[in-house]
């Protein structure tokens, strides 16, 4: 079942890990299930859990109680070391193996596998393409520490998908880098992510990632207990307690915005004139265009594709975005 | 009887001629040195290195799997260290005074106290280098689903090899300068020499050996450091 080439759905049920030493569980009776294809971030504080979530997933430690299914098949019915090598693994650009150039790299699992060398050229060269190190004979041999950290994070997304795993595990792998690489990476494994479609489950710290990257997103807290679990819309709106309301913070209002984009909510009415609003591309989300409008002074923002303008978007709008008719 | 030369009339041994620097057995007579090359020095160079590189690997080969052994079983790593430990700190001419009734005065007697001088360096080094392989990197290699003998082989002792040679430039220097000791159990190395010029005492003969020693301790640092670059290309690969 595992075998097969397609994304598999994960499922937790009650799911249970008490270090040894220790009497409170990390994580406790986690029930949650990971359809195929999604991408779900697990989010909380320091000892909420969520690493160990993700440990348990690919058996770098064993549950104490209850099951996790990937596709299906129990976790336990694999050998340890044969599930690791169908599930791609990614942590912080640290995980890179800094004696090995980026291509070995990248052919580490598909080596151990026995693929020929041939054939694991290739799919390095693919991969680089596809993490927008290109051209890849440029980056191919060189050592991770020629390389900046957003490139050593891409090169770590590469390996973690170079034997085309059914499933991705990440562990807060952008949480090393500065803001605007750290944006741009976001961007593209966003992008890879859609193209690809693999089952991947991203633990993050940060709430901002979770709600951008997060098809749907699992609140652990304190004593490894799921708050809630669901999209990034339905925590937002109606988060399930004042845990997740406190973790999402004073301006989960505002964070809501960053869910829609302009071409959600501009009116597609060309008028005979527009008001001099500052231009944004369509994809802009609307929490960036409330903020442009407002830094300019202006009663909104137009929409544009290419250079042509699509729609406006007035302030409440924008403040709105979901309830269009009931602002006029 | 008649064959002894008849008293007062003394025969002298003739040395031959020998050059001013010698007669006034200054510090370094180079004419000396380069007569007495093909004789004594060469031989006694080689000795020396001969009695170094076994040692160094011998010891290395102990001291490795030691190493090894305590990564995988930490509780080892405190009775392998104490008792490499002790048999660093026993005086040389005191474990060659221990060792020769059982072994003789042989280059057997001298091996088995130059390994135990390089082991507690050599065992230090290896471990010290597994130990401080990236906790990160170890997480990604078991992640990435390799088994433990290749996460040592191909993960953990190549990121070993800077600390590992460190220890092997350490301990090869250290070798050679006791190696020299040796000339008290056997007729052997650069310690010959210098230790027979101790009752007869020549200048050229100790400087040019004990030379020879330091020489020889710069060139198998040099040596074993050229190995290191030639064996981490990526540590001078920083753009």
């Amino acid at each position: 079942m595992i075998e097969s080439r397609e994304s598999l759905g994960i499922t937790f049920e009650k799911a249970t890990k008490v270090y040894p030493g220790t009497s409170a569980p990390a994580l406790d009776g986690l029930d949650m299930t990971i359809e195929a294809g999604e991408l779900v971030c697990l989010v909380g504080p320091s000892g909420g859990g969520k690493t160990t979530a993700l440990m348990l997933i690919n058996r770098l430690i064993d549950l104490s109680s209850g099951d996790i299914r990937i596709g299906g098949t129990s976790i336990n019915d694999l050998g340890p070391i044969e599930l690791r090598r169908k599930i791609g693994y990614a942590i912080q650009q640290t995980g890179l193996f800094p004696h090995m150039t980026v291509g070995e790299n990248i052919g580490v699992v598909p080596r151990i596998l026995g693929w020929d060398r041939a054939r694991i050229r290739e799919r390095a060269h693919e991969l680089l393409e596809l993490v927008g190190l290109s051209p890849a004979d440029r980056w191919v041999r060189r050592y991770p520490g020629q390389l900046s950290g957003g490139q050593q994070q891409r090169v770590g997304i590469a390996r973690a998908l170079a034997a085309d795993p059914p499933v991705m595990l990440m562990d807060e792998p952008f949480g090393a880098l500065d803001p605007i690489t750290r944006t741009t990476v976001q961007d593209e494994f966003l992008a890879i992510h859609r193209a690809v479609g693999k089952t991947t489950v991203f633990v993050t710290h940060d709430i901002d990632e979770a709600i951008k990257m997060g098809d749907k997103i699992a609140v652990l807290k304190p004593g490894g207990l799921l708050a809630q679990f669901g999209t990034p819309a339905e925590l937002l709106t109606a988060p399930a307690d004042d845990f997740v309301e406190s973790f999402l913070g004073d301006e989960r209002g505002l964070k809501r915005l960053a869910l829609f984009t302009l071409a959600d909510v501009a009116s597609s009415e060309a008028p005979g004139t527009t008001p001099p609003w500052p231009r944004l591309p369509e994809s802009t989300t609307v929490r960036a265009a409330l903020s442009a409008a407002m830094a300019e002074r202006a009663g909104g923002v137009l929409a544009t594709r290419g250079d042509d303008v699509v729609g406006l978007a007035p302030l409440d709008a924008l403040v709105h975005p979901d309830l269009p008719e009931a602002v006029a | 009887m008649s064959g002894f030369a008849p008293a007062g009339d003394p025969v002298i041994p003739d040395y031959g001629d020998v050059s001013q620097c010698v007669a006034n057995n200054d510090l370094f007579c180079a004419d000396w040195f380069a007569a007495q090359w093909p004789e004594v020095f060469q031989p006694a160079l080689l000795e020396h290195i001969l009695m170094t590189v076994l040692a160094i690997a011998i010891g290395f080969v102990i001291s490795f799997l030691a190493a090894v052994l305590a990564y995988r079983k930490r509780w080892l790593t405190a009775p392998i260290g104490v008792t490499a430990t002790i048999l660093y700190t026993l005086p040389p001419l005191a474990l060659f005074q221990l060792l020769v009734p059982l072994t003789g005065l042989t280059l057997l007697t001298v091996e088995i106290a130059l390994v135990c001088f390089t082991l507690v360096i050599l065992f230090r080094a290896v471990l010290s280098g597994l130990t401080g392989v990236p906790e990160d990197v170890k997480r990604s290699a078991r992640g990435m689903g390799m088994d433990q003998g290749q996460i040592l082989r191909r993960i953990e002792l190549p990121l070993a090899i800077p600390s590992i040679i460190s220890g092997l430039r350490i301990a090869t220097v250290l070798t050679v300068s006791i190696a020299t000791i040796a000339a008290f159990v056997v007729d052997s190395g650069l310690g010959s020499p210098i230790l027979k010029a101790i009752s007869s005492p020549f200048n050229t003969q100790f400087i040019g050996a004990g030379a020879l020693a330091v020489l020889l301790a710069f060139a198998l640092d040099a040596l074993l450091t050229l190995l290191g670059k030639a064996l981490t290309p990526w540590t001078k690969a920083r753009s």
